[in-house]
């Protein structure tokens, strides 16, 4: 399974944390302070609601026609209404303030001698209403206190936590988005030269920067990497080159003096007759494993300049094709163009185009009788050649594996005589690719194998 | 009895090939050297000449542009250095032939007695390109005031080939075999680079040929 990808998970972890923090204390700190802002309110209201009932008592008791002006002295001192019920009798000064305002509950309770205190709702607004009884001169007070201003206070202050919290889960995000990108990026830019070197540009190295300590030395310990990569890939190959080298004086020598000996074989006895045949063929063997070493080594080491050519395909594979059957020594394979080709180009190198084609004869020679056919086709801007033969084809198993170095399927190993060198195959593999192209085993109609190069056509002809 | 040069240094090679060629009936002179060599064709005339490249002291470029200027000896390089560079500059410093190492000695062979054979085609017709006149019968190439164009055998007989060809275009294949009498060991650079040295000696203007033209992807043919 594909994992999320880490700058979504950084930045997702970023901004949830910042948004469950910052509104952990944005509560916190709303419903702390509206606590302490109610309590206060309630114990001034209460205090004011039971001097006022005092001052009312007194009035009472001492002068009961006052009232009415007592009442317009607090109606204009506070900010409250105050309602008091005398001997059944409804008294206010405060406009707006009515009997009805009173709660039932309140009301009764107050009027059995209790002293209330109650938030209640009144038609929306929140009230926070004191009751107090005077009992001996059988009247009630009742203060309603209105509770929209510190509504109001809360609300700006929620307004406040809030854009605050907010803005706090903003700045987590872009926090975020900024470590994100700082611990990614670098991240990003390894894994896009990996890919570079995998494709086979062993030159991307990392570029050292003004970066962090960490990402300086990722960066440094990838580019020594690279570089120690490269250097070992150079070394391997310049040394398969160097004993491919070293082998050919040697070779030449035990080549020449081995026809030599051929040349007297009729004077040699029987078993040294037979021990200089073994010898002759082997050492053909070895000599084309050299060559084919050699060969593969130049291509690894990309030394062999290549020299490619755009040129009419349908002429290069009859070409091709007729000097790999002399090479070979074998008859040559007729060369079907399907109808409609036209004339396509290509763009290959000759002589390696030659060399995959005596190779795949060769092969077909080897394993399968011999090539069948040669056929080719235009498949849209595809040029498809295919060598066919009438063997008992390839496993399907083993389709893939016969492009490899030095691979021997079961046919190799059944036909014990018909040695290769292992390496032809893979050759052709390496020159394909070297025009563009890509070849594969598949099964031809005839019913044995068919191995199909597809290269790409071009349009024009070099000048 | 043909007699052949080598010139080699490595000496187990060298021993080689002399047992080789004189099992083959050729008479052998061996050189370790570019200088031991020449010092040798000059005495004696070979019909053919083996020339390694890395030689000690003069190198094998020298040698083979040293025996090119007194000669028209086939010389055949047999060398381990097998980039197309080295090729092309080997067959530019006058050989006619070019053999990597490790070579199959049959093909070595096959190609030194094909040298041999190979004689100017005095049947062939003379004909005119512009201020020269090739007369195959005497094997020479005159330019209007009477003076000869030095060619050699293997340029010669690609000209002469490439005329009897009527100005049809004959591939590398095509001529490999006819030039250079092989069946089935060519290698197209050496059609390539003797057209090419061809060309500076008879094109007016070398870079764009007139009379021997290339036919991209299928060969050359001679306008005349």
């Amino acid at each position: 399974m594909r994992r999320r990808s880490l700058r979504l998970r950084l930045l997702v972890t970023f901004g949830l944390g910042a948004l469950v923090l910052s509104s952990l204390f944005a509560s916190l700190t709303y419903f702390g302070v509206k606590r302490v802002l109610v309590d206060d309110q309630q114990k001034t209201d209460l205090r004011q609601a039971f001097v006022n009932a005092a001052l009312i008592r007194s009035t009472l008791y001492t002068s009961p026609p006052s009232l009415a002006s007592l009442l317009n002295s607090i109606e204009r001192a506070t900010a409250s209404d105050v309602l008091v019920q005398t001997h059944r009798q409804w008294l206010s000064r405060s406009p707006g303030a009515l009997a009805s305002d009173v709660p039932m509950n309140i009301l009764h309770s107050v009027e059995s001698g209790r002293a209330v205190e109650q938030t209640t709702n009144q038609g929306g607004d929140l009230i926070f209403i004191v009751g107090v009884p005077i009992p001996a001169v059988e009247t009630q007070v009742f203060e309603v206190f209105q509770l929209k201003p510190l509504e109001h206070t809360l609300q700006v202050l929620l307004l406040l936590i809030g854009g605050g919290a907010l803005l706090t889960t903003l700045i987590g995000i872009g926090g975020g988005l900024w470590v994100t990108r700082r611990a990614v990026r670098p991240l990003e830019e390894v894994s896009a030269a990996a890919a570079l070197i995998a494709e086979g540009e062993l030159t991307t190295r990392l570029v050292v920067g003004r970066a962090d300590r960490e990402v300086q030395q990722l960066t440094e310990s990838f580019n020594a990497m690279v570089s120690r990569l490269v250097e070992r890939l150079e070394r391997d190959a310049r040394f398969a080159s160097d004993v491919s080298h070293e082998l050919r004086s040697p070779l030449t020598t035990l080549a020449t003096t081995t026809s030599v000996l051929m040349q007297h074989r009729h004077e040699l006895s029987a078993p040294a007759q037979a021990s200089l045949d073994l010898l002759s063929a082997d050492l053909s063997i070895f000599q084309s494993l050299v060559e084919d070493l050699l060969e593969i080594a130049r291509t690894d080491a990309g030394a062999t300049t290549l020299v490619i050519e755009t040129v009419p395909a349908i002429e290069l594979v009859r070409q091709s094709v007729r000097s790999a059957a002399q090479r070979l020594g074998l008859s040559e394979p007729p060369v079907i163009v399907r109808e409609g080709a036209g004339d396509p180009r290509v763009s290959v190198d000759r002589r390696r185009f030659e060399r995959v084609m005596t190779n795949l004869i060769d092969n077909a020679h080897r394993y399968a009788g011999d090539a069948l056919t040669v056929r080719v086709e235009v498949l849209g801007s595809r040029l498809t050649v295919s060598v066919d033969d009438a063997g008992e084809g390839i496993a399907t198993d083993e389709r893939e594996q016969i492009f490899q170095r030095f691979f021997r399927g079961r046919a190799a190993h059944d036909r014990g005589m018909a040695r290769g060198t292992g390496l032809g195959l893979a050759l052709v593999r390496d020159h394909v690719a070297s025009f563009g192209g890509t070849i594969f085993a598949t099964e031809s109609p005839e019913g044995g194998a068919r191995l199909q190069i597809m290269l790409p056509t071009r349009q024009e002809v070099d000048a | 009895m043909p007699r052949i040069l080598i010139v080699e240094d490595d000496d187990h090679i060298r021993t080689a090939l002399r047992l080789m060629f004189e099992g083959e009936d050729f008479i052998v002179d061996d050189a370790p050297s570019g200088e031991v060599g020449l010092a040798l064709f000059t005495r004696m005339t070979a019909d053919v000449a083996i020339v390694d490249l890395m030689l000690p002291g003069m190198s094998g470029f020298e040698t083979c542009e040293s025996i090119r200027a007194t000669s028209d000896v086939p010389i055949v390089i047999v060398s381990a250095r097998d980039g197309t560079a080295d090729v092309v500059l080997g067959l530019e410093s006058g050989a006619d032939d070019y053999v990597t190492k490790p070579f199959v000695p049959e093909e070595l062979l096959a190609r030194v007695r094909a040298h041999l054979r190979r004689r100017p085609d005095k049947s062939a017709n003379a004909f005119t390109l512009g201020h020269l006149h090739v007369v195959p019968d005497e094997g020479v190439v005159r330019r209007d005031d009477g003076t000869e164009l030095h060619l050699t055998s293997t340029e010669f007989r690609l000209l002469t080939d490439l005329a009897s060809a009527n100005g049809k275009v004959l591939s590398r294949e095509d001529l490999l075999e006819r030039v250079w009498g092989y069946d089935y060991f060519g290698d197209s650079r050496l059609v390539d680079v003797h057209i090419r040295r061809l060309r500076t000696k008879i094109e007016p203007d070398p870079a764009n040929p007139t009379y021997l033209v290339t036919v991209r992807g299928v060969g050359y043919k001679l306008v005349h």
